[in-house]
């Protein structure tokens, strides 16, 4: 379940997108594990996360943060998501600080997510990286719409969303913040980075053409 | 997912919701549009209900059952599978290895993502990929992966017949392998992945070594791969319920 494993984009797209979360080992440490989620995501959401979410509850932008802190159960798999290293830094030192004890991963260019482990003082422990999209790629879509599919792992951000999200903003029908954060509404884990979305759109929208009545 | 035609406004606000592109438009017997979902290609993920966007509230999702069920437990997030209790499709895999010490010095753990990105994988095609795995010798599947459960023969990688024509948004192959196993299972992969009808993507995983190494990586640039300069690090805050074995 590598939810945010394979995020596409070149590596200046990728930077400035941290995905920080945290989970319990089931059958180990997971009995009463619900309170450290919970304040994980308590110190998460202290740093400025631009997404922030659990599978069970949602996103933050189709549930109020709150609620989804509140809920946190043991089984949970709880998110934030960071635009900005300085926040990842703070909030990987903080989490140091807390010694919860639960398990802690962070998504993101590997070189970069090393250095920023070294300035918070946490050391890596084991990474995961893509190799890459094999099989019948003729049946992908285009590039610059799985760039923004792929920041939910799940896949459940429908590539002819971003096609209509895209049509609607050239349409002066959604602005462009309005359609990041309708993509960002059916992934649901809240892994999805819509201040990325924000800057790809607007590099895409010189680039797509829509019929015109 | 099915669509009530005595509800259904033809609106189409759900096309768009669709992670597979299954919807389109069909007319009712009086004439009248309305929305259409190919049950065939539909992975029961749940993306157009659950956005709530439907005008006259037509869609909705009938009782799951066996064969079809499996297409909600591997699409939808929001189901856990009862064999790993983590809902979606995989395992815990690397997120807590610094708790469980799954993934040990010396080893990688390897997972081809079927279907993944947005296209699909039926379980014809999950087979011929793991059976073309296991026709190496010695492969572990994870057990606690749902696919591995579905094997009616996890030492050739034979899935459930009854499955094979069932449809999921992705669904992964598991495997922790020894080092020396690397390029040999890149290989294989590389091979089956040309006679699949969908795509697949391709996870490595290596506990970090002394040295900040991740030897896993540089086998696979070994075998041509290169591996991609973003992926997932666990920053070891978790507390290990193992002993921590010295490298070999």
């Amino acid at each position: 379940m590598s939810h945010t494993l394979h995020r596409r984009g070149t590596p200046e797209s990728l930077k400035n997108d941290y995905v920080l979360f945290a989970m319990s080992a089931k059958g180990i440490n997971e009995v009463d594990s619900s309170a450290k989620l919970q304040r994980f995501l308590q110190i998460v959401n202290r740093f400025g996360p631009v997404n922030l979410g659990d599978m069970r509850t949602g996103n933050r932008y189709i549930t109020p943060s709150g609620e989804i802190i509140e809920k946190t159960r043991d089984t949970s798999i709880v998110h934030g998501v960071f635009d900005n290293r300085e926040s990842l830094i703070k909030a990987l030192k903080a989490l140091k600080d807390e010694d919860l004890g639960i398990s802690v991963i962070v998504s993101g260019l590997l070189g970069d997510v090393r250095e920023c482990c070294q300035e918070a003082g946490v050391k890596r422990h084991t990474c995961e990286t893509s190799l890459g999209i094999w099989g019948k790629t003729e049946r992908l879509p285009e590039e610059e719409i799985l760039r923004f599919t792929t920041m939910c792992g799940h896949g459940q951000v429908p590539f002819n969303l971003i096609k209509k999200m895209i049509t609607d903003v050239k349409e002066r029908k959604l602005t462009v913040r309005e359609a990041a954060e309708e993509m960002a509404k059916p992934c649901q884990c809240g892994v999805f980075n819509p201040k990325r979305a924000e800057a790809m759109l607007e590099e895409v929208l010189c680039l797509w053409g829509i019929r015109v009545a | 997912m099915k669509v009530d035609e005595t509800k259904c406004v033809g609106c189409g606000r759900c096309v768009s919701y669709c992670t597979m592109g299954a919807i389109g438009f069909t007319k009712d017997l009086y004439g009248r549009v309305c929305a259409d979902v190919n049950q065939d290609e539909c992975v029961d993920c749940g993306v157009c209900y659950r956005a709530e966007i439907c005008t006259g509230k037509a869609l909705y999702e009938p009782l799951p059952v066996w064969p079809r069920s499996v297409r909600g437990t591997f699409s939808n997030p929001l189901i856990e599978h009862k064999e790993t209790r983590v809902p979606g499709r995989g395992t815990e895999e690397m997120k807590t290895n610094d708790v469980t010490g799954r993934f040990k010095y010396g080893e990688a753990g390897m997972a081809i993502e079927m279907g993944r990105p947005s296209t699909g994988a039926f379980f014809r095609d999950i087979e011929k990929v793991a059976m073309a795995i296991a026709s190496l010798g010695e492969i572990h599947f994870e057990p606690k992966n749902p696919i591995t459960t579905l094997m009616v023969d996890r030492n050739s990688g034979r899935m459930n017949p009854e499955l094979m024509n069932e449809k999921v948004l992705s669904a992964i192959i598991e495997m922790t392998v020894p080092l020396e196993r690397v390029q040999e299972i890149i290989g294989v992969v590389k091979r089956v992945t040309k006679e699949i009808s969908t795509v697949c993507s391709f996870d490595l995983t290596c506990k970090v070594h002394p040295g900040d190494k991740t030897p896993a990586f540089d086998l696979a640039r070994g075998a041509g791969v290169a591996p991609t300069s973003n992926g997932k690090t666990n920053v070891g805050l978790g507390k290990p319920f193992f002993v921590e074995e010295a490298m070999r």
